[in-house]
């Protein structure tokens, strides 16, 4: 594995732009900090002007006023071109270039800065191998169009991760997926996002796939103005107004039961006095299934708890109640991640 | 060559020792088109495909910057389109008659009029491939760092190229079919033999000259087909 740079902050400094014509800004005064290394996902309605607040980043759009910097340079301190090849770039559709391979769509970036060939033979392979296309030879000499969607979706966050960047900005890039092969991809990048730790402005109009990639969510309301920031957490359990309550969904409270496993809020069975007879008839669930799941579960078999396993053996068991109302579900988020 | 002569009794060549389909003005009489192949009919096949290939060649090289200039320029695809379309619906022979006093009874006026022929459609061709690039390919390429030249030539213009690819294959063929009433200024392309065949009336020579020029204009629509397999391998490529 090759080493890869470290992500470097985003920082959107009153971020405004008002397109030509425009009466109101499509992104009004953004104050956005974006963390080393961190996921942040922008959700909010259609026309929030979330793909404005990236496009902002790599200077598709430019800034009425207000500044975004990068790490601590502005990103108006160098050439558009120079920027954008430090950025990586995935949007919906992936925008793959239909007459290259696989292996060129991947290489473009690299090919423009020059890499050697063997350099960039190598990393291709290794792009592939991290976005779970393999074996590589099958897959380098295709066509985009010889490619389903999940599959050319991977490939372009191959090609965004192509350079190297320590920044990548995503605009819905599994907007167009069928709900299984979308789970699929959104683990898979999960996975890659922890491996490479690259800063991830990631947009979406799903909130739930923003509560579950994102390390913290930014919410935008029409007009472009930013509703709230925070973790799914704080988001889900503390709406900043009434504005992102609905945005969030009647179901906000079942989301928040979403961010925890069964196995982070387990007893052991020597905990419960009387165990063996209050657990009769408990349906059996997996640690790694989320609270919610859980909830399913036990609501199916109108029961009053569950019994936890991990690995074949049992853990303890979770009562309805814990399930419910979880001590500890979804707070330090970040820790859970590490 | 505007020598008609009055329709009359056919003109038979060789008359007394030909065949007798050749004797009778036979429809099509195979033994006299072999026979004349290298001296009527070859002469006239060369001269035709070179004048094409000329007249294509120039009209690709003269309405491919102009497309690529009213792309650029959004506001010249309008006055472009309207001189290049104000060209193609001038009658051919008419054209001829105008551009004759300026530069006589030469190939430069058959060649010039072809090539004002062709502009218009390999013109809109080109503006309708640039124009038909995906804009999620165009901001995808653009995002990454592409500049204008590296967008135009390594993700545009291949994206353009099966539609410029069909648009000089009309072309190419129109041309084929418009060349041959150059032999109304010069003596030269499928024309010439059939002009003079239409005026004797002998079947056979122009009967077998238009049927090449069809064949000829075929053949290269053919070639410009494999040619577009070769420069854009991704379209077939359909799993
Ligand atoms: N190039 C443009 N020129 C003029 N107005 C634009 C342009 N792009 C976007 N807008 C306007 O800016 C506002 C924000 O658009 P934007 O594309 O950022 O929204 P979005 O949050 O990404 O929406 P969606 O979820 O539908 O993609 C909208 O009102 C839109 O009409
Ligand atoms: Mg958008």
């Amino acid at each position: 594995m090759t080493q890869h740079s470290t992500g470097t902050s985003i920082t959107f400094d009153r971020a405004t732009k008002t397109y030509p014509g425009a009466a109101a800004p499509a992104l009004d005064a953004l104050d956005l900090e974006v963390e080393a290394g961190e996921l942040v996902c922008l959700v909010g309605p259609s026309g929030g002007g979330k793909t404005t607040a990236l496009q902002l980043v790599n200077r598709l759009v430019d800034l009425t006023s207000g500044d975004i910097r990068i790490g601590d340079r502005s990103i108006t301190d160098q050439s558009a071109i120079e920027l954008r090849r430090t950025i990586g770039y995935a949007i919906q559709q992936s925008g793959l270039f239909p007459h290259y391979t696989v292996a060129d769509n991947i290489a473009t970036v690299p090919v423009i800065l020059g890499w050697n060939k063997e350099r960039i033979r190598a990393r291709t392979a290794e792009l592939l191998e991290l976005v779970g296309l393999s074996p590589v030879e099958t897959w380098l000499p295709r066509y985009p169009a010889q490619l389903s969607g999940g599959q050319q979706q991977r490939v372009g966050i191959a090609r965004a991760l192509a350079a190297d960047p320590p920044v990548m900005l995503m605009d819905e890039p599994f907007g167009a997926l069928d709900p299984i092969t979308r789970v699929a991809v959104q683990d898979e990048f999960l996975a890659i996002h922890r491996a490479v730790a690259k800063t991830t402005l990631f947009v979406t109009h799903d909130i739930d796939e923003a509560i579950k990639m994102a390390d913290r969510i930014a919410i935008l309301k029409p007009g472009g103005k930013l509703a709230q920031f925070g973790t799914p957490a704080e988001v889900l359990s503390n709406p900043a107004d009434d504005f992102v309550a609905e945005f969030l969904g009647a179901e906000r409270g079942l989301k928040r039961l979403a961010l925890t496993t069964v196995g982070e809020i387990v007893t052991g069975s020597s905990d419960r006095v009387g165990a063996g007879a209050e657990t009769a008839g408990w349906p059996d669930v997996e640690a790694t299934m989320t609270l919610r799941e859980a909830l399913s579960v036990v609501s199916a078999a109108q029961a009053e708890g569950a019994i936890v396993h991990a690995g074949g053996s049992r853990l303890g068991e979770v009562s309805l109640h814990d399930l419910i109302a979880p001590p500890t579900a979804g707070e330090d988020r970040e820790g859970v991640r590490a | 060559m505007s020598d008609f002569a009055p329709a009359g009794d056919p003109v038979i060549p060789d008359y007394g020792q030909a065949s007798d389909c050749v004797i009778n003005n036979g429809a099509f009489c195979t033994d006299w088109f072999i026979s004349q192949w290298s001296t009527v009919f070859w002469p006239p096949l060369i001269s035709h495909i070179v004048m094409v290939a000329i007249a294509v060649s120039i009209g690709f090289v003269i309405a491919f910057c102009a497309g690529l200039l009213a792309y650029r320029k959004k506001w010249l695809a309008g006055p472009i389109g309207i001189a290049a379309t104000f060209l193609y619906t001038l009658p051919p022979l008419a054209l001829f008659q105008l551009l004759v006093p300026f530069t006589g009874l030469s190939l430069l006026t058959v060649e010039i009029a072809l090539v004002c022929f062709t502009l218009v459609i390999i013109f809109q061709a080109v503006l309708v491939g640039l124009s038909g690039v995906p804009d999620d390919v165009r901001r995808a390429a653009t995002g990454m760092g592409l500049d204008r030249n590296q967008l135009l030539f390594k993700v545009e213009l291949p994206l353009a190229l099966p539609s410029i690819v069909s648009g000089v294959r009309i072309a190419t063929v129109l041309t084929v079919s418009i060349a041959t009433i150059a032999a109304f200024v010069v003596d030269d392309g499928l024309g010439s033999p059939i002009i003079k065949a239409v005026s004797s009336p002998f079947n056979t020579q122009f009967i077998g000259a238009g049927a090449l020029a069809v064949l000829l204009a075929f053949a290269l629509d053919g070639l410009l087909v494999l040619l577009g397999r070769v420069l854009t391998p991704w379209t077939k490529a359909r799993s």
